[in-house]
């Protein structure tokens, strides 16, 4: 059974990851919010609340331009980091050590279960060792009839 | 040109810190000649008596020094460098009140005046254990006595302007900040961060003297979850104030300072649970240990993020040279945890092991893995950007995506645990008896799963599927959990009705008296499940932009806004421009709402007041965005956020479970009640206790109200 | 605290006064109290074999009581109710057989 529950998991995470590795639609609000504005307010361009911003309108005309220009979204988002620097693209997506950034999240939790699962299994092992070679101890018969009935009455739910 | 409040502030500051630092030397004395039985000029505990006095001594002198500080704000002292930048005289008095945090020098004072207030709650407390106290209250004291330096020599509140001649007027406070959950957020937020400072000191000192036993978790336990409270009410209450202010119809950002608060959360959660291991199993005692250790080190990392310029933030002070300050601090910090950790590291050896995979004990592991995976991603990408610099030479921004894509996974997993733990007991068990236990939470998640797709919720059919997934996964593991909750309430009812005969609703009730801890603890999960079905709605959200003149209209999804007028309105401190829209659905009015538009004479700044419509389907959030320029005609932006008052509800929710688990329990009645005497053995006191176990919890009780 | 500062300079010293007095009070009564004679204080009491040995008890009767309790809600088995019940009696047992010996 705990196998299967594995199993299961396994499946959950891979489902989890591979979620959102849809196909590129190019839509304005889809590319709208993988930028960031750049005025400093450290929002996504399209969510940029300043009204007379100095920088997010000139951008949307900019992004609308591009897309006008019938760039694919690659291009377009390329366009942009060379005019703004990577900074302009709302999650690190370039490739190259940008990967890093989504790989080692999921690496460091796929090692950390690894890990828990290594060491539960490690302490299961080491307390079946211990319980056999204590078999004696830890079963009941040298538990004395009185110590064994005072300690009921007092842990016994009425 | 003399000031004297200020005068007196400063002063203050430097008796504190002398102080601290008395409190610190001298209780390290004491503690060390009393550990290796060394004998001093004067007694040891006369001396840490003194060491006690003065740490009491100094929370009331810190508090003259804050209260100076407010002073200087209610009387508009200008002279005070700090009070002219967040002040002005036509201020609200309560937001003058607030001016004591809301700078980067204030918020430290804040920060050391609320240290001297735990500390001298448990300085106050000492009885409860004598030698531990002692050592917690020396190892708060090292920390306390780190902010007053860093008050007194590089962020002084008290400097005096240029001159000495105070200007006609301050510059008034951040209009952002002129809210009212802005007077009570950022003080949770702190007593939330430096309470976690009590636990951790505990844990340090009680493997300093290498504490006999798990005592000193039982004695730190409200503290932690007290702390964990002020913590997880000063975050969502900075949620709601992003929400009700900011007015970009969102809540959370994944802006730095945003995950440097939910970094502590997420460490302090997994420490509140895995603890729970070592009381009952005497399990993890290293674990645990580490684990508050990091949790106050990330306290001390949100307080340098923020402060420090290292990573941009809309919420960063201005930025300055203190970051190493608290660089250092970190690096000692660690270092003294380390080395004790090293040297004590054999009292640290467990009792138990782990008997089963499907226990209660293992689904902890799982609940701290998950806590700990994700915490380090807040971390990652919070820092990312700057490892980034380090490596390709370039920043890059890690925004809301990487979170959504990274986070929100990890989220589900962590609801899914939620679920599952409950429902199985401590130590080993077969799959067999609890199997049962999970078939009306697995129906529930397919039910809710079902009759969300019959409803329409198809995420596939959209363009960008995957927050529509996640908000399906989310709703129907989030109905299961609630399942497998109140299923657990009405078993455990179940077995205290067979007892007491009592009706089902009565023995749930008893049945929460009786284990406080545990049915609170369900109650904050049920809490956490509503919040994260409020945090999915955002997956429909709906928004819509556009210049609306007299009488002009917009449809979003059922609703119409019809624009009736707009209005002009002026007072001290400001200006307001705003608009008065009326809402309606199918004809049938709604609501009117009045979104403004502000203009801060004092700061020169303008800010948005949202108007927001709720109800428990979804928010209607109006924001007055400003006029165009060209058309002068205004720029109304409505959004329609569904299930957000969930959220709130949630968090109401894990207060009052909160509230539950921190009430002593009733003591289970058991059959018999014996009593025997105490003879006094060794230096004990002589104990003349009732035994049997109603005498005992009694107690047990009466010491955990002291804890 | 204005009305001060419109004062002439003859008031000067009233003025020092004023910054200096309440500084001293204040040092001064932290003096006082830090190294006011210490009537009873509490000692640090070295905790004894027997009071970890009663600590552990309760915890193992705290278990004990779940146990029971859980069994109830029908979440053990029968025959693993009856084992984890030895081994933790067992347990208890032992605490309680070095608390008497200790107590006589």
């Amino acid at each position: 059974m705990p196998k299967r529950l594995l199993q299961l998991l396994g499946v959950c995470a891979l489902a989890f990851t591979m979620l959102g590795a849809g196909t590129p639609a190019t839509s304005f609000d889809k590319i709208g919010h993988q930028l960031m504005c750049q005025c400093g307010c450290g929002q996504v361009l399209l969510e940029c609340n300043h009204v007379g911003c100095p920088v997010s309108g000139p951008m949307i005309e900019e992004l609308k331009a591009q897309m006008a220009s019938g760039l694919a979204t690659g291009g377009i988002l390329g366009w942009f980091v060379n005019k703004y620097g990577p900074v302009v693209l709302a999650a690190p997506i370039r490739g190259g050590f940008d990967n890093a950034a989504w790989i080692v999240p999921f690496a460091v939790f796929g090692l950390g279960v690894v890990a828990v699962l290594m060491l539960a299994r490690l302490w299961r092992q080491r307390h079946a060792t211990l319980a056999s070679a204590n078999r004696h101890e830890t079963t009941a018969p040298h538990i004395s009839d009185a110590f064994r009935d005072r300690i009921r009455q007092e842990t016994d739910l009425p | 040109m003399l000031h004297p409040m200020p005068s007196f502030g400063s002063f203050s500051l430097l008796i504190a810190l002398a102080l601290s630092a008395y409190t610190l030397f001298a209780g390290t004395l004491a503690l060390f000649a009393i550990a290796k039985k060394r004998s001093l000029a004067i007694s040891a505990e006369h001396l840490l008596e003194t060491s006690r006095r003065a740490g009491l001594a100094s929370f009331v002198v810190i508090s003259c020094a804050a209260f100076a500080l407010i002073w200087a704000a209610f009387t508009n002292d200008f002279s005070v460098d700090y009070i002219l930048h967040h002040t002005n005289r036509a201020l609200n008095p309560a937001y003058k009140f607030s001016a004591l945090w809301s700078g980067q020098e204030g918020s430290l004072l804040l920060w050391a005046w609320l240290l001297a207030a735990y500390g001298f709650v448990l300085r106050l407390r000492h009885k409860v254990d004598v030698t531990l106290s002692a050592y917690a209250s020396t190892i708060l004291a090292a920390v306390q006595t780190f902010f007053l330096l860093l008050i007194t020599f590089a962020t002084h509140p008290f400097s005096i302007v240029p001159g000495g001649v105070p200007p006609a007027d301050g510059f008034g406070l951040n209009p952002l900040l002129q809210y009212p959950e802005m007077v009570i957020h950022p003080p949770m937020l702190y007593l939330g961060y430096v309470g976690f400072s009590v636990p951790f000191a505990f844990a340090l000192g009680a493997l300093m003297m290498r504490y006999p036993g798990e005592k000193w978790i039982h004695i730190t336990r409200r503290w932690t979850m007290v702390t964990w409270l002020f913590l997880t009410c000063g975050i969502c209450l900075g949620m709601h104030w992003a929400y009700a202010v900011l007015g970009w119809g969102g809540y959370w950002g994944w802006d730095p300072v945003e995950n440097a608060s939910f970094l502590p959360w997420l460490t302090g959660t997994a420490f509140l649970h895995s603890v729970m291991m070592q009381e009952k199993r005497g399990m993890m005692k290293s674990w645990n240990v580490w684990l508050i250790f990091i949790t106050f080190l990330l306290t001390i990392l949100g307080t340098n993020l923020t402060r420090s310029g290292l990573v941009s933030s809309v919420h960063a002070f201005a930025q300055s040279s203190i970051g190493s300050w608290f660089t250092g601090f970190m690096v000692l910090t660690f270092a003294v945890c380390l080395f004790t950790f090293f040297y004590q590291r054999d009292h640290l050896r467990a009792e138990n092991r782990l008997e089963s995979l499907v226990s209660r004990e293992s689904s902890f592991l799982f609940n701290n893995l998950v806590l700990l995976a994700a915490c380090f991603t807040v971390l990652w990408g919070t820092l990312f950007p700057v490892l980034s610099e380090y490596v390709q030479g370039s920043k890059v921004t890690m925004g809301p995506p990487f979170f959504n894509r990274v986070a929100i996974p990890i989220g589900l997993f962590l609801i899914l645990l939620t679920g599952i733990g409950p429902l199985l007991p401590w130590r080993s068990t077969s799959l067999r008896a609890v199997r049962r236990n999970f078939v009306l939470p697995c129906i529930a998640i397919l039910v809710t799963a079902g009759a969300l797709m019959f409803a329409g919720v198809r995420p596939w059919q959209d363009d960008e599927p995957t927050s529509g997934v996640y908000a399906l996964l989310c709703f129907s593991l989030g109905a299961g959990v609630i399942t497998a909750i109140v299923a657990e309430f009405l078993r455990g009812a179940a077995v205290v009705r067979a007892q007491t005969g009592k009706h089902l609703l009565a023995s749930a009730f008893l049945l929460t008296r009786r284990n406080t801890r545990r049915y609170g603890g369900y109650l904050i999960h049920f809490g956490v499940v509503v919040m994260f079905i409020g945090l999915a709605g955002s997956a429909f959200n709906q928004s819509k932009e556009v210049e609306m003149g007299f009488g002009d209209s917009l449809q979003l999804g059922s609703l119409r806004i019809v624009c009736q007028s707009y209005s002009q309105d002026s007072n001290a401190n400001y200006d307001t421009d705003y608009a008065i829209l009326d809402v309606s659905r199918n004809g049938k009015a709604i609501t009117r709402m009045t979104p403004e538009r502000r203009f801060y004479t004092a700061s020169q700044q303008t800010s948005t007041v949202v108007a927001i419509h709720s109800t428990l389907a979804r928010d209607l959030y109006v924001v007055f965005m400003g006029r165009n320029p060209q058309t002068d005609r205004p720029i109304i932006k409505v959004f329609i956020n569904p299930l957000v008052n969930w959220i709130w509800i949630g968090v109401g929710i894990i207060v009052f479970g909160t509230f539950i688990a921190l009430t002593p329990p009733l003591t289970p009645a058991t059959r018999r009640v014996e009593f025997h005497e105490r003879s006094r053995i060794g230096g004990l006191p002589l104990l003349k206790e009732p035994l049997g176990t109603l005498g005992q919890a009694k107690a047990a009780a009466v010491e955990s109200g002291h804890a | 605290m204005l009305s001060y500062r419109r004062r002439s300079a003859s008031t000067a010293g009233l003025m020092n006064f004023s910054v200096l007095l309440p500084a001293t009070l204040l040092t001064l009564s932290c003096f006082a109290y830090i190294f006011w004679p210490q009537h009873g204080t509490s000692h640090a009491v070295e905790k004894t074999r027997l009071d970890y040995l009663r600590e552990r008890k309760e915890v193992i009767y705290e278990n004990l009581r779940d146990l029971n309790f859980e069994y109830r809600a029908g979440k053990y088995p029968d025959d693993d109710f009856q084992r984890q019940r030895e081994l933790l009696e067992g347990e208890a047992a032992t605490v309680m057989t070095e608390m008497d010996s200790l107590e006589v």
